[in-house]
């Protein structure tokens, strides 16, 4: 009989401190947990004389790499690392991609090279030449990439 | 002992405290010298704590004032250079110190029971310290710090289900940026420390309820009192570590890297690389798997915590060989990064600053005045232990179990 009422009242009480806390976890948990939204989409201009042999810009959040090929083609990827999200290099001279973090390696057209450790590919971005100036947009030049 | 100590001591109760801890015994034995390891951690911690409220007066936590704040503090404060070189060499000195304290716990057996809570404290406080570490890197807003910054907070991404919910906390955004420092701060100088506390509060307590604990397969040679004749061992040691540790500070100023610039976005640096005792970590994420590597971490923790209520029997040698193959993985791993490194010149844009001679020849004689203090503590103490022998009836000459 001791016993039960006993168990009642640490329910009693169990149910109290939870309905004290809980709130107040709810509350402090969505408080830290808050992740602002990213405006997505977005342009830059730069000018073709600036990509020797590749410029890094940003196109609204996002990092991209502009590259000038061999045979003067203009083309931009999302410098974002798909692995983790380190930033890539070009290199010129073998005209591919390359993220210092991990070694990770992308081929001319940005896609991984596999046994390295990126697992997707860089998407290649549209861009506008008008005259000496290019306009980079964050739209994906072929849908499968994006 | 002064009046002033009686009446506090009265007024608080303490006396019965008191009175057990002037009896607490430490043993002799051949594994005697790993005791200063916990003392000399404690002190690092206290010196992380008082040079880190200092930084705390000028350092501004704003991806836009954050790196010309402690450039700031670097060449304009007085001091200032000494105090961050202080606080980023103290906090791999501590670190150091509380992974020797650690594994010459594990290794002794010490945490067997009653010290299981003492232990699991422990355990606790090395994630901090590493938390520490990892929230307190970002701080200066440099390249290094934020690619090293990027990598570990997106890491858990890759990690099935939750990994990717932890990772937007860790980021407080989307991406590595303001929000991320504002929050790495918040860890860094609110949550972590307050934790920290509280945790080593609890850690100090047990070593007064229970003392130091003797390994089972040491042979004792005597014992000594805590409070009259270890304490000022203990101190003595605290005054070397200081002195080799002001030195450092003073003769090899940290360095601050280029500013990252959020606007415009750069390479990392070449070697991007971590702090040390991250680098088994990103050497384990090179080479596998980031759900294979994070499986493994978890594992050593979950064992890591319960050791002293797997280690049961006195002759099992089971946790020796397991501590040795963690010890030598994390080595090779670490080795292995560090050779995987290229080498690279000078990195451009990277701020050193030196004091000028007056302040070094300063340090200098502070630093041998610390040593010298030592020496005298270490012959005083020596001269009181042997008057007690002689009063005991020449003890020392007895044989000691
Ligand atoms: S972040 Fe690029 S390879 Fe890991």
């Amino acid at each position: 009989m001791e016993g039960k009422r006993r168990n009642v009242l640490k329910g009693i009480f169990g149910a109290t401190a939870a309905f004290f806390t809980a709130p107040i976890v709810y509350a402090v948990g969505r408080f830290i947990s808050h992740i602002p939204d990213v405006k997505s989409g977005g342009s830059a201009t730069l000018a073709a004389s600036e990509v020797a042999p590749s410029k890094l810009i940003r196109v609204g959040e996002e990092p991209v790499v502009v590259i000038k090929e061999k045979d003067g083609d203009i083309r931009a990827f999302t410098a974002t690392c798909t692995h983790l999200k380190c930033i890539v290099s070009y290199r010129p001279q073998t005209s591919d991609f390359f993220c210092k973090c991990h070694r990770g390696e992308y081929d001319t057209n940005g896609v991984n090279v596999p046994g390295t450790r990126p697992k997707r590919p860089l998407t290649e971005l549209t861009v506008n030449k008008d005259g000496e100036t290019l306009t980079i947009s964050l739209t994906p030049l072929k849908p499968q990439n994006a | 002992m002064s009046q002033w100590f009686t009446s506090i001591t009265h007024a608080l109760h303490l006396e019965g405290v008191l009175a057990a801890l002037k009896k607490k015994p430490v043993t002799h034995h051949r594994h005697t010298i790993w005791y200063y390891f916990g003392g000399l951690t404690l002190f690092f911690l206290i010196i992380q704590f008082v040079t880190g409220i200092l930084l705390l007066f000028y350092y501004v936590p704003s991806a836009e004032g954050a790196h010309e704040s402690v450039k700031r503090i670097m060449t304009e404060i007085p001091f200032g250079w000494l105090i961050r070189s202080m606080h980023s060499w103290g906090a791999n000195i501590f670190i150091a110190f509380m992974i020797i304290h650690m594994f010459s716990t594990f290794f002794l057996r010490s945490y067997r029971h009653p010290r299981e809570l003492m232990w699991i404290t422990g355990v606790i406080l090395m994630l901090l310290a590493l938390g520490f570490g990892f929230t307190g890197y970002l701080l200066p807003w440099d390249e290094t710090a934020f690619f090293a910054t990027q990598i570990g907070a997106e890491t858990p991404a890759e990690v099935p289900i939750l990994g990717e919910f932890v990772a937007l906390m860790i980021k407080g955004a989307k991406e590595v940026g303001g929000a991320t420092l504002t929050r790495m701060f918040a860890l860094h100088v609110g949550v972590f420390p307050l934790i920290t506390l509280l945790v080593v509060l609890a850690h100090i307590t047990m070593i007064m309820l229970f003392g130091v604990s003797t390994p089972k397969s040491a042979v004792v040679r005597g014992e000594e009192k805590y409070f009259s004749s270890y304490l000022p061992k203990e101190l003595a040691v605290w005054l070397i570590g200081f002195a080799v540790f002001i030195v450092i500070a003073a003769l090899y100023p940290w360095e601050l890297g280029r500013a990252y610039d959020m606007a415009n976005p750069t390479e990392p640096p070449d070697n991007v690389h971590p702090e040390w005792y991250f680098m088994f970590l990103f050497q384990t994420l090179r080479i596998m798997p980031e759900w294979m590597a994070f499986l493994g971490f978890g594992l050593f923790l979950v064992f890591w915590a319960v050791a002293p209520f797997l280690d049961r029997h006195a002759k099992n040698k089971v946790h020796t060989i397991v501590g040795i193959f963690i010890l030598l993985v994390i080595a090779a791993m670490t080795v292995m990064a560090y050779s995987e490194l290229e080498p690279v010149g000078e990195t451009p844009g990277v701020l050193k600053v030196q004091g000028d001679s007056d302040v070094l020849n300063a340090i200098w004689f502070f630093a041998v005045m610390s040593l010298f203090t030592a020496f005298v503590i270490l012959l005083w103490r020596k001269r009181n232990k042997r008057l007690q022998e002689l009063e005991n009836g020449g003890a020392g000459e007895q044989p000691k179990i």
